[in-house]
């Protein structure tokens, strides 16, 4: 067996020493989305990053929290900043100030600006309260422009003046009174903040007029809503940085609008169309803009319209003209060039564009959107006047489809899938095969052997009609593959490749959305659906997704319900409701239905608390489920047939001690292939590794002791094969722990005190790595000896029998260079490839893949490795590991928000398939022991080609040669 | 022959009846009899003994008998003599996979199991209806030697790790133990 060691070796230490991915394989194995987030209304707009310069970028915070630059002509991403680091559900406040090269936003408890251009930070303020609203004072007394924040601080209104060049605070106004902070708005002269002033549900507004200069209170009006203003929500508008700032509400039923100017008591009320069911305000942000605005009103059926002018001395609204209703839906946005005020109108069809003083449409342009099917929900527009009657109108719209399109003067601009962001569940699914050959060789399998030869040589008969179509398409693919380009797939078929390359990856959304993506065709994306309708502010949680192969079809398991969509077409077949809330999925397999011969998998719904539904009997599952309890305890779950009916009952509940919660539970993942089920050492002998499926790992935290215990449990008799307790543990940073083939390992934040000298210690992010042999000896499979099968229950229930078949355990801690999440192990078809520790870099924004060799517990410590454990590959032990740029699998790409990684082994042994969702989508292919069975893109045919083709030439050239010569020696001699 | 007017014949026909030698490349096959190799090789074979023989008297079926005993056991102790030189020689070639080590041990087993193959041939020469219980200690004594010769490969190969003795080679062959429960993780 010295072969397979030397090989091992070199394979190990080459692993460790190379990964990288090379240049011209990016983009080739690996395709990254590099998202945004749905744009919000409030926080998208496009500004001129320099002052001198024309071009624009467009600017927006997402409702996933992520701000960014996009650029207008490509739609390719200028800068992004992740604010918060976590997925955000809306919220936050952009703005901008003309002529100004930096944007200041806010989100939470801070303030932050920006260079416009670089997206590097600017200043970064953290304050007590949370911001409610945020706004450029356009006109300072010094030469530069100030942030005006209003902050809720338990209750008090606290708006802050800030510096706008380096975040301090100018003057604070502090309102103790227990009013609920709205917004701030400012014209020239004063700073207004709103407030809802009064009780809860019936609320009235309070505008608070202050110095600009020093944030003193020069005046305060109590606006009357007459029970019409209940919450935040139902304020409609508070006018921006106008010269004339509004503020706008309607009653109940959207009848009627009731405007006011603030600063000034008085209240118009304006009639509404009928039906109308929300009511929103558009006004243009400068303050040199004309005061005027537009109310859009959105029926069921249709949207209109209305224009409303405030006259600056009077301070009365008037109304200009309207807009008349057109069905369907439609945005409205407004653009500003000098003072003049132009508002654009996205219609299913169209893109209007008209003058804030007059109806007149100065354009009018067709959308050219081909064939996509989505609805315009809001919009931003940017209008540049060529001549005196000529306008230019680019338009980034947000649809219903969750996606971000630019239309340029009705052309399609640039399409981004932002929906794709806040994803929350994937799976890889095999491309399906063809319904005729599926159907045409269940035929046969179920016909007699010579009906079902006839069949089978009929339909080889049939698909020589294919033939010529395969024959003419061999010197392109001869010639392709020499090349080294792409084959590409002619036509919308997909099929399945040789490699397993191309497969689906399914992607779920809070959104409700579900993607399906080609892994093996950079991403691309195939449909997009979406698969339940959520009502605002809702979340769609899913718990799982099923993909049923038989019938083609996904099943997304969510909180509330499940989803059945084709994998085809991307169809939503049936959604239903669940009666309690799922928690969990686990996939049984069902005996035999009616159609097929094979027993089915399918996905069992577990409800809160660990309940599951009673079956029928013939449908009861045999294994053990293992759930989690009510209280975060760990239970397994055993069907047990009453008569007709199959109910569950806890077989064993596992509850960690007193004071510990689990964090974290890990088991095997589904696939997880075993080539050798021994550990060859250096002198031939084998450790036998601990191979059972039925394990899981177990995370539980003592907050107050600050511990962190790792019980690895037998899920089929719910005994504790192993434990371990870390100390010094922050129980508030991520822990995660992942498990594959005999290992598990776990990751957290803790300080180490060190064996050998007590006084120090070691703080940092550990990786405590963990082995399962058999026994400790080698050559020894323990106290089961050669039995064939093992049973987790028999040694406690038998009391000869002493106890649990316990593994031996060998554990070694490492510190990383930098906090990983979202682990995964990669999977290959036969498990002969040595494994991968994928974590996603939450710091640096990628995704390394750590080889298996390195986090090895078995190497030496404090010595040189042996001949023997050379031989093993195993290196020295060092206790830090340090994160390789060759390990990251995302290379020089930013990768942000990674929630989750998931693995799929392909076709080919090498090659594992990874795929990240979170805030970015990234997928690539890993090979850990390098591509050893396909060639990769730096294999030169051509070269090779060339050298058969030169010594075929030349044999033929000196074959008469030779022969002469031969002929000669047996006559001469 | 007809050699007395050498000038009145061509020079072919003093080709044709005195063809040149021509030389054999496997020295293993031996010609055919009456072909001229054959008939020139008998004869100087023939001439040489035919020197010696005015001066000794012809030996005795029991010296016969002696000496090609003697003969015998110096086939039968032949590979013994080459043993040192294939041992220093696999020491020196190490116990790595490459190709001169692999050919090594390619004749280090090819040239015992041909020769315990051929043992019979070996002795063919010697053996007579008399010396027959002797000679078959030689040959013993040959098959022994051959096996010493082939348990020098064998050792070698052992050293080289291709001898399936350790656990790990058996490896492949043995069973995961399967369980006999399931459970499905639901977390």
């Amino acid at each position: 067996m010295r072969p397979l060691h030397l090989s091992s070796l070199l394979l190990g230490a080459l692993s460790v020493g190379v990964h990288a991915v090379f240049q011209d394989e990016v983009g080739h194995l690996d395709y990254h989305y590099e998202l945004l987030g749905v744009p919000q209304r409030e926080t998208t707009f496009f500004h001129r990053p320099r002052r001198e310069d024309k071009a624009s970028l467009l600017y927006t915070l997402s409702d996933v929290g992520v701000l960014g630059a996009v650029h207008p002509s490509s739609g390719a991403v200028v800068w992004r900043q992740f604010l918060t680091g976590n997925i955000t559900n809306g919220g936050g406040f952009v703005r901008a100030s003309e002529g100004e090269n930096w944007i200041c936003s806010a989100f939470g408890h801070s303030v932050h600006a920006w260079d416009a251009v670089t997206g590097r930070n600017r200043f970064w303020m953290d304050f007590e309260g949370e911001v409610k609203d945020l706004e450029v004072m356009e006109m300072t007394e010094k030469e530069r422009k100030d942030v005006l924040v209003l902050f809720d601080d338990n209750g008090a209104t606290v708006l802050r003046r800030l510096n706008g060049n380096d975040g301090s605070v100018v003057w604070e106004f502090r309102d103790a009174s227990k009013d609920v902070p709205l917004q701030v708005s400012t014209n020239v002269e004063k700073v207004f903040a709103v407030s809802l002033h009064g009780s809860l549900g019936s609320y009235n507004l309070k505008v608070t007029a202050l110095d600009t200069l020093t944030g003193k209170r020069v005046d305060e009006i109590i606006l009357g809503t007459k029970g019409e203003v209940n919450s935040e929500k139902d304020v409609t508008f508070v006018g921006a940085n106008s010269a004339a700032p509004v503020v706008a509400w309607t009653d109940d039923s959207h009848s009627k609008l009731r405007i006011n100017v603030l600063g000034t008591k008085n209240l118009q009320t304006f009639p509404l169309e009928a039906d109308t069911v929300s009511v929103e305000v558009h006004a243009p942000h400068l303050i040199q803009s004309q005061p005027h605005f537009l109310v859009h009103s959105k029926t069921r059926s249709g949207h209109r319209a209305d224009v409303y002018h405030v006259q600056l001395k009077s301070d009365a609204i008037t109304k200009a003209y309207e807009l008349p209703l057109l069905p369907g839906q439609g945005a409205f946005s407004t653009a500003s060039v000098g003072a003049n005020v132009f508002f654009t109108r996205i219609t299913a069809d169209e893109l209007i564009l008209t003058d804030s003083m007059s109806h007149g449409i100065l354009g009018r342009w067709p959308l050219k959107t081909g064939n996509y099917p989505a609805h315009p929900l809001h919009a931003v527009s940017e209008v540049i006047k060529k001549s005196a009657t000529e306008y230019a109108v680019r338009a980034a719209m947000v649809t219903d489809a969750d996606d971000w399109l630019l239309v340029r003067n009705g052309e399609l601009g640039w399409t981004r899938p932002e929906g794709m962001t806040g994803a929350v569940a994937a799976t890889f699914a095999e491309i399906p095969k063809s319904e005729d050959l599926a159907k045409s060789l269940e035929e046969e399998a179920h016909s007699n052997p010579l009906t079902a030869y006839i069949h089978r040589v009929n339909r080889h008969f049939d698909d020589l009609q294919y033939l010529p179509d395969y024959l003419a398409a061999i010197p392109q693919r001869l010639i392709s593959s020499i090349l080294g380009t792409d084959i590409t797939n002619k036509g919308d078929k997909l099929l399945r490749d040789s490699f397993g390359f191309h497969k689906l990856v399914i992607l779920a959304t809070r959104r409700g959305r579900v993607y399906a993506l080609d892994a093996g065709n950079e991403g691309k994306m195939l449909w997009n659906t979406k698969a339940v309708d959520l009502a605002e502010g809702e979340t769609w949680d899913v718990k799982a997704i099923f993909v049923d192969e038989p019938s083609n079809q996904l099943v997304i398991q969510a909180r509330d319900g499940h989803a059945l969509v084709d994998i085809d077409t991307g169809k939503t077949i049936e959604v239903r409701g669940s009666l309690s809330p799922v928690q969990g999925v686990a996939i049984v397999d069902g005996p035999d239905q009616s159609v097929d011969t094979l027993p089915r998998r399918w996905p069992l719904a577990i409800y809160d608390g660990g309940k599951v539904d009673s079956l029928p009997a013939d449908l009861a599952p045999e294994g053990t489920v293992v759930v989690r309890g009510a209280e975060g305890e760990i239970k397994g779950l055993k069907y047990v047939i009453e008569s007709d009916e199959a109910n569950a009952y806890a077989s064993w509940i596992f509850s960690p001690p007193k004071g510990q919660k689990i964090v974290h539970v890990a088991a095997r993942p589904s696939h997880d292939a075993i080539a050798s089920i021994g550990r060859v050492l250096g002198d031939r002998t084998v450790k036998y590794k601990y191979l059972n499926p039925n394990t899981l790992v177990a995370a539980a935290v003592d907050e107050a002791a600050s511990t962190l215990t790792v019980y690895l449990l037998d899920t089929v008799s719910g005994e504790i094969l192993s434990s371990a307790t870390h100390e010094g543990v922050d129980t508030a940073k991520n822990i995660e722990c992942v498990m594959a083939e005999n290992w598990f390992l776990c990751t957290f934040f803790g300080q180490y005190t060190l064996q050998t000298d007590p006084g120090q210690s070691i703080k940092g992010y550990q990786l405590v790595v963990s082995d399962l042999y058999e026994s400790e000896l080698p050559n020894d499979r323990g106290p089961l000896g050669n039995a064939a099968n093992f049973s987790s229950v028999d040694p406690i229930d038998s009391p000869t029998a002493g106890g649990p078949v316990l593994p031996s355990v060998i554990t070694q801690s490492f510190v990383l260079g930098a906090p990983i999440s979202a682990l995964a192990v990669t999977q290959t078809r036969q498990g002969i490839s040595t494994r991968q520790v994928l974590g996603y870099l939450t710091e640096s924004h990628g995704i390394v893949g750590l080889p298996r060799q390195l986090l090895e517990p078995r190497r030496p410590v404090g010595r040189d490795p042996s001949q023997g454990e050379m031989e093993e590959g195993l290196m020295r032990y060092h206790p830090t590991v340090e994160i390789d740029p060759k390990m990251v699998v995302t290379h020089e790409r930013e990768v942000i928000g990674v929630k989750k990684i998931i693995t799929s082994p392909v076709v080919v042994e090498s090659t594992s398939l990874v795929f990240a969702f979170g805030v970015d989508v990234f997928g690539t292919r890993v090979a850990p022991s390098f591509l050893f069975d396909i060639l990769g893109k730096g294999f030169n045919k051509l070269s090779l080609i060339a050298t058969v083709v030169g010594l075929g030439l030349g044999v033929l050239a000196l074959a008469p040669l030779v022969r002469k010569k031969q002929i000669n020696t047996l006559w001469q001699s | 022959m007809s050699q007395l007017k050498p000038s009145a014949a061509p020079r072919w026909v003093a080709d044709l009846h005195s063809p040149p030698t021509t030389k054999t490349k496997n020295p293993s096959i031996p010609d055919p009899p009456g072909y001229p190799s054959q008939a020139v090789t008998s004869s100087s074979k023939k001439r040489e003994p035919a020197k010696a023989t005015p001066q000794r008297t012809p030996p005795t079926p029991e010296e016969m008998d002696t000496l090609k005993l003697k003969k015998a056991w110096e086939v039968a102790l032949g590979p013994l003599k080459n043993l040192p030189m294939t041992g220093i020689m696999m020491y020196m070639s190490g116990n790595s996979l490459q190709i001169f080590s692999i050919m090594m041990v390619f004749m280090a087993f090819k040239t015992p199991i041909m020769g315990l193959l051929a043992t019979n041939q070996a002795f063919e020469r010697f053996e007579t209806e008399t010396n027959r219980g002797k000679i078959l200690q030689a040959k013993l004594a040959y098959i022994l030697m051959q096996c010493v010769a082939l348990a020098l490969g064998v050792w070698k190969v052992n050293g080289m790790g291709l001898l399936p003795t350790t656990r790990s080679d058996w490896l492949a062959w043995e069973a995961q133990r399967e369980p006999l429960e399931f459970a499905v993780p639901a977390l």
